[in-house]
């Protein structure tokens, strides 16, 4: 009861000065301030989750990167040149937010593609292999050894749309579902006049490369069996599994380096650039706000304690003690300060569940909890703003 | 808790008193507690700032003052703080009432720092001394008289080894005054404390231990 009536006493001496406007007003720029500097966080937070492919929706085709040497009026002659050293190779294993590196190796020797029945079609078919780690989807059937007459082989789904939308509608030909193109077989002539015949299947389909995929075994063997010529042992394009294929180091990198990638990817590492100055702008005026709203709650406070001046010298000719002032004053405002900081929190959860839920209706998955990142501005605001307000208090007590 | 006074001279004093004997400036005096002592000064002797630097308000004086090893002029905030609260109580000259506060919080106030005192105490001490019908009243709007009294409670609210009192009774009329008396009397008799006031004149208000001329 005596502490109640202690407390009633101080709080009518010492902090009825600052008026009850101010202080809201003190408080809201506080909440608009920090709130601010959390959403800009979050905001940057979300757009690396977009832009580095964790987003999408079971799709994982955008953390691999097919990648060759740029060619050019000047090299294009020297087609060795264009290949990749096993010194270039190891360096790109340590390059920026690259995981893994695998070699595509080209079929050096003629493959000819016949379809028979309604279809009735024959084309060349370019041909390459790439080891099976990097593939989207091993199928089941993934294997060729010497002597085996089947030959599974991964199509471009660019192949098929192609086939769909472009080449069935001139011919008078039926568009092909992929469950009815996995039906569909071929005969292939490898190797030439002089090589041999196999029967083909369509057993897959891949969204990143464009070309017409191979078991490593067969590409091997036939390379071995019926390349004509020596061509270089060492592979024109790498595939790479990249963490984050929008980080403007790894676009760096593979530009200082002379080499060409998916313009898709790079389109994306450009996009995030621009969004990292977005983003920074954003930040940088998040920060002035909120240093602003800290200095306009800083200044309440020193004022309120300023018009309290005359009681709180006289509280000390009674033997108040400035830490038990400061634990009084501190007491009430610390927790308005916390209060602050959840209720910008709070905002910032809800900002993120509507952003999760915008982004599923387009395919897209973003937690619909704010991560570390948004935490840790929070923590690190939260304890920078104490210690500034917990020195002004005891700056102001002490005068 | 014994006060000890080495030599003390204010800094504005130190021309003025040359050539004049004081049984405090300049002079070495040793007060045990218990001890009830008057101090006895005209106006402008310094009375007050005698009785601030005791308190540790005023430290612009030479020589030194000690409440036991603790010195008066102690830069130490929390040590002079808990000197006030618990071992030295004080009737200031100008009062020093929070004008905003009620008479009864203005006790409440210094009440409530250590709780030693009951608010029944509380009630039965402003009823010794005449104030029950003004506990609800501002302290600004009380009578010089009036504040006089509950300052005089106010300074009984807490424990303490020495009351100090500087002019306490000028503005009270005899009745009250002998009331406000028996008061401080039963009080620190019953907590074996000492007892400093400063007035203008020669008083037989308390069975003085000492006297000291200013």
């Amino acid at each position: 009861m005596s502490n109640h009536t202690q407390h009633k006493l101080l709080r009518k001496l010492l902090l009825q000065s600052g008026g009850k406007l101010r202080l809201t007003v003190a408080i809201s720029t506080l909440v608009a301030g920090t709130t601010l500097l959390l959403l800009s966080v979050l905001v940057w937070w979300n757009f690396g989750i977009l832009l580095s492919g964790d987003a999408q929706k079971g799709n994982a085709t955008k953390n691999y990167v097919v990648i060759g040497k740029l060619v050019t009026d000047y090299n294009m002659a020297n087609v060795a040149g264009n290949t990749f050293s096993p010194q270039e190779v190891q360096d790109l294993h340590r390059a920026p937010q690259v995981q893994d590196v695998g070699e595509v190796i080209p079929a050096r020797f003629a493959v000819y593609a016949v379809i028979g029945g309604r279809l009735a079609m024959a084309t060349d078919l370019p041909l390459e292999s790439v080891p099976d780690r990097f593939l989207d989807e091993v199928p089941e059937d993934w294997t060729w050894e010497p002597g085996k007459r089947q030959l599974p082989v991964i199509l471009s789904s660019q192949f098929l749309d192609v086939y769909n939308y472009v080449f069935a509608p001139s011919q008078g030909l039926p568009q092909l579902s992929r469950t009815s193109v996995k039906a569909v077989g071929l005969k292939l002539q490898v190797g030439g006049e002089q090589g041999t015949t196999l029967s083909a299947h369509v057993a897959g389909f891949s969204e990143y490369l464009g070309s017409v995929l191979a078991p490593p075994a067969f590409i091997a063997y036939g390379n071995k069996t019926y390349a004509q010529g020596a061509a270089s042992e060492q592979p024109s394009r790498l595939v790479l599994k990249v963490a984050d294929p929008s980080d403007t180091r790894f676009a760096a990198y593979l530009e200082q380096h002379g080499y060409t990638a998916n313009p898709q990817n790079l389109r994306w590492s450009k996009m995030r650039a621009i969004v990292e100055v977005v983003t920074t702008a954003t930040g940088v005026l998040a920060l002035l706000l909120m240093g602003m709203s800290t200095l306009v709650f800083v200044l309440f406070i020193q004022l309120s304690i300023t018009r309290a001046q005359q009681s709180l010298v006289l509280l000390g000719h009674l033997g108040y003690s400035p830490r038990h002032i400061y634990q009084f004053v501190a007491g009430r405002y610390i927790p308005l300060i916390v209060a602050t900081m959840l209720v910008a929190m709070l905002l910032c959860c809800s900002m993120q569940l509507i952003a999760a839920q915008v982004a599923l209706r387009s395919q897209l998955i973003l937690p619909s909890v704010p991560g570390i990142p948004v935490w840790g501005a929070l923590g690190i605001s939260t304890v920078l703003l104490l210690l500034l307000i917990s020195r002004s208090i005891k700056k102001a007590i002490s005068h | 808790m014994q006060l000890t006074m080495h030599h003390i001279v204010p800094d504005y004093l130190q021309q003025s008193l040359k050539g004049r004997v004081s049984a405090i400036w300049g002079a070495n005096v040793n007060i045990q507690q218990g001890e009830l002592v008057s101090v006895q000064a005209p106006s402008g002797a310094g009375k007050t700032t005698f009785v601030q630097l005791l308190y540790g308000l005023r430290k612009d004086y030479s020589g030194n003052a000690h409440w036991d090893n603790l010195a008066a002029n102690t830069t130490d905030a929390e040590a002079l703080a808990a000197l006030r609260t618990n071992h030295v109580s004080i009737v200031f000259q100008d009062l020093r009432l929070f004008g905003e506060l009620t008479a009864m919080e203005n006790i409440e106030i210094k009440r409530c720092q250590t709780n030693t005192t009951s608010t029944a105490t509380v009630h039965e001490y402003l009823h010794r001394l005449g104030m029950s019908h003004k506990t609800d009243a501002k302290a600004d709007t009380l009578s010089y008289g009036e504040r006089q009294r509950i300052a005089i409670i106010r300074a009984l609210m807490q424990p303490f080894n020495w009351l100090l009192l500087d002019e306490p009774f000028s503005h009270l009329d005899n009745n009250n005054r002998q009331k406000a008396i028996e008061l401080i009397e039963e009080t620190v008799h019953t907590r074996k404390a000492g007892m400093i006031l400063a007035d203008l004149n020669a008083n037989t208000h308390f069975a003085y231990t000492q006297t000291l001329i200013m």
